[in-house]
């Protein structure tokens, strides 16, 4: 086990190999969320993974420099704005349509708001 | 058992418990469950920054991503609840798209890293980095970071005011009748 761990390590492809499965799974999140929230929160995994792999070639092809924590750092802030303006933009579309089953938005909602045809 | 063994244990325990718990948040049927597992998949990366040196990000991540818009995001699934608590399973026709896009997506990514040179992490589990990051941010130089940084500031007070006016509540029966009808 312990050779395993020491062979195997927690070398640069270990690395890129969980980042990309995290990735992969936001995608494949992203493509079968029906719920708006979900695919929202896909979305996040997808930025989180991203931000972890900055960090990851920043600690193992450039140590010494911190641009990939930076960049990191960025990612976070980003995602913080991200999710404030979907979260707006849900709120308001749960008020209007009573949901927010991507599947069902189509037309433009007059008959599911009870508006004039 | 050295400190480099103890490292790559760590690693393949939290990558371990990372995956598990994103597979949860792309497939639980549940959203405050996905949520809440969102939140595991943060620690579990806050966990790998600190393995890689960064404490400083590892804070960081805790402090805004798992304490502030994991909350957020909890709230909107709170706010957005409708009848049907349980998402329905994907289509078959959807699964298939997801996972041939995921797959695709997986196996392109790990042929074009493989051809990099193979590197281990050097330097102390939760490093000093506060200094030398604060220091990249606010310099203006040509290496530095300060343009960014003032940029992503104005992005969020955008974001905010934004946020306000879209979910600000507009009393459709109070608007003219025409701009109702449009509206």
């Amino acid at each position: 086990m312990a050779e395993l761990l020491h062979a195997g390590g927690s070398g640069l492809h270990a690395w890129l190999l969980v980042t990309s499965a995290l990735f992969s799974l936001g995608i494949y999140g992203l493509l079968t969320r029906r719920n708006a929230v979900g695919i929202l929160l896909s979305l996040e995994l997808c930025l989180n993974a991203a931000a972890v792999q900055f960090a990851v070639f920043n600690a193992l092809r450039a140590p010494g420099r911190v641009d990939g924590a930076v960049m990191a750092l960025f990612v976070v802030a980003v995602a913080a704005a991200e999710v404030v303006v979907g979260m707006a933009l849900f709120v308001l579309l749960y008020s209007q349509r009573r949901t927010v089953d991507v599947t069902e938005l189509t037309g433009d909602g007059r008959d599911s708001a009870g508006g004039p045809p | 058992m050295s400190a480099e063994t103890l490292r790559s244990a760590l690693f393949w325990v939290f990558a371990t418990l990372s995956l598990s718990l994103a597979w949860s948040v792309v497939g639980n049927r549940r959203l405050l469950r996905a949520a809440v597992a969102l939140m595991g998949v943060l620690g579990c990366s806050a966990a790998f920054y600190a393995l890689l040196g960064f404490g400083f990000l590892a804070g960081i991540q805790i402090l805004v991503y798992v304490g502030g818009i994991v909350v957020l995001l909890v709230f909107l699934v709170m706010l957005t609840r409708t009848q049907a608590l349980l998402e329905d399973e994907p289509t078959p026709w959807r699964h298939k798209v997801g996972v041939v896009a995921a797959v695709g997506f997986f196996v392109v990514n790990l042929w074009a890293l493989a051809s990099l040179p193979d590197a281990a992490v050097q330097g102390p589990v939760l490093g000093g980095d506060t200094r030398a990051i604060g220091r990249a941010l606010l310099d203006a130089g040509p290496q530095g970071y300060v343009l960014p940084f003032e940029a992503v500031s104005v992005l969020l007070l955008a974001a905010l005011v934004g946020g306000i006016a879209v979910a600000r509540k507009v009393d459709v029966a109070a608007l003219p009748p025409a701009e109702a009808n449009h509206g």
